[in-house]
C-alpha cells in the first residue's frame, strides 16, 4: 500500500529570531497509484511538503507518513525528481540511473537489465555513455525520470520537473509523464505552478493558499477525465481544447486569483 | 588606460633589450676584476659549469642524479601528502565530528613554517629519507586538506540530496559525489602543493641532506663555486616550472572533459 | 574550519558566517577546551605513558621548563625577547624595502606595456626559483651574517609583491579607465586615485604573501647559519639535542608569524574600509 499521509503537519521557520509559519494543517492522503498534483501561489509550501515526504525536510508538528511508516529521512522507496535535475556531472547517463539501483543492492546482471529497459522506456537509447552536459535540458531530464523510475519507488515525488525546460519540451514531456502514468500506475506527489499541466496530468489537484499554507481545495480530476475519455486524445493541445478541460482549469485558476487578491499582507 | 597590446617588433625589441641590458651588466660586473670569477662568474662560466656538471660528479654525483634524488623525496612527500589529505578532508567535510576535532589542530600546526621541522626531522631521522619527506610534507599537506575540504563542502546542495534520496552509503557519498564534485578544487591546491612542497624541499635540503640539488648547492658555497651555486638554482627553478605546467595541463584537461 | 582563502590571513577576524554566529565566549571556551584536551593527551603520551620517548618529543613539563629558561636565562646568547626581536626586526626591514620596490615595480610593470616588455624576461628567470634557494648564493655572496639573511629576505619578499600589484592593475575593471579619461585625471593623480585603489586588495594579498615569504624565508636562512634569532633558537636545540626547546622555537615561530599576518590583516581593514575582506 504505497499510500502518502500528511497528518495535521505543520511546519514552522525561525529566521532572525522571528516564527514564520508555512504550513499549516496540512491533512491530505495521497492513494496508492493515485498521481496527485499540489499547486498554488509561489512560497505556499508546496515545494515543502514535497520534500517532507521525502525526507529531505521534517513537520513541526504532525506526521508525514509513506506506506504508514513516518518519513525519517530520504531514500530511493521515494524517488525524487528534481527541478534542477541534480544530475551527477561526472557520471555518464547510465552511471547516473545505475547509482541508485547500487544502493538497493541489486546484482549487476538485474541492474544491467532495468536500466536497458528504462532507457527504452525513456527513450534515450544511443546516449548511453554521454555525460549530462552534452544533452538538452529536456534529455537530462528524462534521464532524472529514469533515474528515479528505475528505482521502483513506493512513491514518485517531482519538484517542478519541467520548470526549467522550454515551452515545447515541456508539452512533449508531458504527454509522455501521461503515457507512463496510465501505462504504470505509480503513487505520485507532483509539484507545480502551472494550471494546466496540473489538469493535464492529475487524477486530483490539491489547490493551496499562499502562505501560511493550506489546503484550499481538493478538485477530482479523474473522474471527468475517465468520463469524457480525455486519453482518446493523443495530443495535448486536442485535449486542452476539450471543454471539460476548460472547465477544470478555470476552476483551478478562479481559486488562484482569490489568492493572490487577498492582500494578507 | 593600459593601453593596447604592443606591436609585435616594439614588443620584442623590448624583450631582447631587457635581457641584453641584463645579461650585458651582469658581463660588465664579472669581467671587471672586481672579485675573481669564482665569486662572480660570467653567465658564460655558468653555462659551462652546468655542462661539467652534467658528466662530472660534484659532491656525490652528477647533477642528474642529484635532480634524481631531490625528485625522489619530493615524489614521496608530496604524495604523502595527497594520499593522507584527500580522504581526510573528504572526511571532514562529510563528518561535522571529524572537523570539530581535526580543525583546531590543524589551524595551530599550519602556521609553523615547514622549514621550522627541520630540527625535529633532523632528529627523528638523521640524514635518512624521511627528513626531506616530513618537511616537504609540512609543506605540501596544508593547501591540498584546504582544497579538498572547501571543494567538499561547497558542492552543490542538490547533489547531496540527491545521492541522500538514491540510498548512498556515507563512503559512496564521499568517493562518488564528494570527490568527484571537488576534484577541480582540488586539482588547483595540488598545484600549490605541489609548488610549495617544492619549496620546503629546497630548505630541507640545504639542512638535512647529503645527496640532491639543494645538498649540491651548499657543496659549492662551502668551495666558493657560485657557478655550480646558480647552476642548481636554474636546476631547481626549471624542474619547478615543469611540474607546474603539467599540474596545469591536467587541470585544463580535467576542465574540459567536465564541460566547465 | 572556515572555507576562507587558503592562506593563513585574518585567521580571527574573517570567520565564515556559521561561526560568527556563535558568541566569542563560547568560541574562546571551545579553543580553551581543545587546548585543555591537547594538553592532557600530551602529557599523558609522554610523562605518563613513555609511549613518545623524551628523545623524540618533550613533554609539556620539559616544555614549560625550557620556555622559563629561554626567557629568563637566556639560551644561545640571548633571551627570548630579543631573539624575537632580532628576528622580527630583520623581516620587517626587509619586508618594507622589498614590498615597496616591489609594489612600485609592480604597478609600473601594469601600467605600462613597453615596461612590462622590459623586464619581463629577467623575471620570467628569476620567478621560478624558490626563496629558500637564494640562500647558498647569498652566503657566498654576503657571509654568514645578517647582510646574506637580508638578501634572501629581499629576494623572496619582492616577487610576490611585483606578481600581484601587476595582477591588480590589470584586472581594474575597463570602465574605471574609461571614467578617468572622461574625467580627465592623468599624472600622479591617475596614480593616486586610480591605479593604486584599484590595485590594492591585489597588493595586498602580494603583501601577505610577501610576508610569509619573508618570515619562512628568514627562519631558514637563521637555521643555516646566525647567531641569534629565532631559527638560530632551533638550529642550536638541534644541536644539543633539545627537543623541548625546539618545540619552544617552533611555536614561537608560529606565534609570530601568525601575530605579524594579523598586524597586516588590520592595516588591511585600515587602508580599505570599503572592501570586506573575504
Amino acid at each position: 500500500m504505497a499510500n502518502i499521509q500528511f497528518q495535521n503537519v505543520q511546519r514552522v521557520f525561525k529566521q532572525h529570531g522571528k516564527e514564520f509559519v508555512a504550513l499549516k494543517d496540512i491533512n491530505l492522503v495521497v492513494q496508492d497509484r493515485e498521481f496527485v498534483a499540489i499547486v498554488g501561489p509561489s512560497g505556499c509550501g508546496k515545494t515543502t511538503c514535497m520534500r517532507m515526504a521525502a525526507g529531505l525536510e521534517h513537520p513541526t508538528g504532525g506526521d508525514v507518513r509513506v506506506a504508514n511508516e513516518v518519513v525519517t529521512r530520504p531514500g530511493p522507496d521515494r524517488a525524487v525528481v528534481f527541478q534542477q535535475f541534480a544530475l551527477f556531472p561526472w557520471k555518464t547517463v547510465w552511471d547516473n540511473i545505475d547509482f541508485g539501483l547500487k544502493s538497493l543492492k541489486v546484482d549487476a546482471a538485474e541492474r544491467a537489465r532495468r536500466i536497458e529497459q528504462i532507457i527504452a522506456l525513456m527513450g534515450l537509447g544511443g546516449y548511453e555513455q554521454a555525460f549530462p552536459h552534452q544533452l538538452s535540458g529536456g534529455m537530462q531530464q528524462r534521464v532524472a525520470i529514469a533515474r528515479a523510475y528505475v528505482l521502483d519507488p513506493k512513491v514518485l515525488l517531482m519538484d517542478e520537473p519541467f520548470g526549467a525546460l522550454d515551452a515545447q519540451t515541456r508539452v512533449v514531456m508531458q504527454e509522455e509523464l501521461v503515457r507512463l502514468a496510465r501505462k504504470n500506475p505509480r503513487t505520485v506527489l507532483f509539484i507545480t505552478h502551472a494550471v494546466e499541466e496540473a489538469v493535464y496530468l492529475a487524477d486530483r489537484i490539491v489547490v493551496m493558499s499562499r502562505r501560511p499554507g493550506t489546503i484550499r481545495e481538493i478538485i477530482d480530476v479523474k473522474s471527468i477525465r475517465e468520463a469524457e475519455d480525455w486519453d482518446q486524445h493523443k495530443r495535448i493541445e486536442d485535449v486542452m481544447d476539450l471543454p471539460s478541460f476548460v472547465h477544470l482549469r478555470t476552476h483551478v485558476w478562479k481559486l488562484l486569483r482569490e489568492q493572490q487578491g487577498d492582500d494578507a499582507h | 588606460m593600459i593601453g593596447p597590446p604592443l606591436p609585435a617588433q616594439r614588443f620584442w625589441g623590448l624583450t631582447a633589450s631587457g635581457a641584453a641590458s641584463f645579461l650585458g651588466l651582469w658581463t660588465v660586473a664579472a669581467l671587471s676584476g672586481l672579485t675573481s670569477r669564482n665569486f662572480l662568474p660570467a653567465p658564460w662560466d655558468v653555462v659551462e659549469r652546468f655542462g661539467q656538471l652534467l658528466v662530472t660528479p660534484f659532491a656525490g654525483h652528477v647533477l642528474l642524479e642529484h635532480l634524481a634524488s631531490s625528485l625522489k623525496r619530493f615524489a614521496m612527500g608530496f604524495g604523502l601528502a595527497v594520499l593522507v589529505g584527500i580522504p581526510l578532508g573528504l572526511l571532514m567535510a562529510w563528518f561535522k565530528w571529524i572537523d570539530r576535532i581535526i580543525t583546531p589542530a590543524f589551524e595551530a600546526v599550519r602556521f609553523v613554517a615547514p622549514i621550522a621541522w627541520v630540527p625535529f626531522a633532523a632528529l627523528w631521522f638523521g640524514t635518512g629519507i624521511g627528513g626531506p619527506v616530513l618537511i616537504i610534507f609540512m609543506g605540501a599537506f596544508p593547501p591540498v586538506l584546504i582544497n579538498t575540504y572547501r571543494g567538499a563542502k561547497q558542492v552543490d546542495r542538490k547533489y547531496i540530496e540527491a545521492s541522500q534520496m538514491l540510498g548512498a552509503s556515507a563512503w559512496r557519498s564521499m568517493t562518488e559525489v564528494l570527490l568527484p564534485a571537488a576534484v577541480p578544487s582540488i586539482v588547483a591546491g595540488l598545484r600549490i602543493s605541489a609548488g610549495l612542497g617544492w619549496q620546503s624541499l629546497v630548505g630541507a635540503e640545504l639542512i638535512v641532506a647529503s645527496s640532491g640539488v639543494g645538498y649540491m648547492m651548499v657543496k659549492g658555497q662551502a668551495s666558493v663555486s657560485t657557478a655550480t651555486v646558480m647552476c642548481g638554482m636554474v636546476a631547481i627553478g626549471f624542474v619547478g616550472l615543469l611540474i607546474d605546467v603539467a599540474l596545469r595541463r591536467v587541470q585544463q584537461a580535467i576542465e574540459t572533459r567536465r564541460g566547465i | 574550519m572556515s572555507t576562507a582563502a587558503a592562506n593563513p590571513t585574518s585567521a580571527g577576524a574573517a570567520a565564515a558566517p556559521r561561526q560568527g554566529t556563535r558568541s566569542l565566549g563560547k568560541r574562546v571556551g571551545g579553543v580553551l577546551l581543545t587546548l585543555g584536551i591537547v594538553l592532557a593527551l600530551w602529557h599523558l603520551l609522554t610523562a605518563v605513558t613513555g609511549l613518545i620517548p623524551p628523545m623524540r618529543f618533550p613533554t609539556p613539563a620539559e616544555v614549560g621548563v625550557a620556555l622559563q629558561q629561554i626567557a629568563i636565562d637566556g639560551y644561545s646568547n640571548g633571551r627570548l625577547h630579543e631573539h624575537v626581536l632580532r628576528s622580527v626586526l630583520l623581516v620587517t626591514m626587509g619586508f618594507v624595502v622589498a614590498a615597496s620596490c616591489g609594489v612600485l615595480l609592480g604597478l609600473a610593470m601594469g601600467a605600462s606595456r613597453s615596461v612590462e616588455a622590459f623586464v619581463n624576461p629577467i623575471f620570467l628567470v628569476l620567478r621560478p626559483i624558490p626563496p629558500l634557494a637564494w640562500i647558498p648564493l647569498a652566503i657566498v655572496w654576503l657571509g654568514l651574517g645578517d647582510a646574506a639573511k637580508m638578501m634572501v629576505i629581499f629576494v623572496s619578499a619582492f616577487v610576490p609583491s611585483v606578481i600581484n600589484s601587476y595582477t591588480g592593475v590589470r584586472q581594474i575593471d575597463k570602465p574605471i579607465f574609461e571614467a578617468a579619461a572622461m574625467l580627465d585625471v592623468t599624472g600622479l593623480r591617475y596614480w593616486r586615485e586610480v591605479l593604486i585603489p584599484g590595485a590594492l586588495p591585489s597588493i595586498f594579498t602580494g603583501l601577505r604573501l610577501s610576508l610569509q615569504a619573508s618570515w619562512t624565508t628568514l627562519v631558514a636562512a637563521e637555521l643555516v647559519g646566525a647567531v641569534t634569532g629565532l631559527g638560530q633558537i632551533l638550529n642550536q636545540a638541534a644541536q644539543d639535542i633539545f627537543p623541548a626547546m625546539i618545540l619552544v622555537g617552533m611555536i614561537s615561530v608560529a606565534l609570530c608569524g601568525w601575530l605579524m599576518t594579523l598586524g597586516l590583516g588590520w592595516l588591511e581593514k585600515r587602508v580599505m574600509p570599503w572592501k570586506a575582506l573575504s
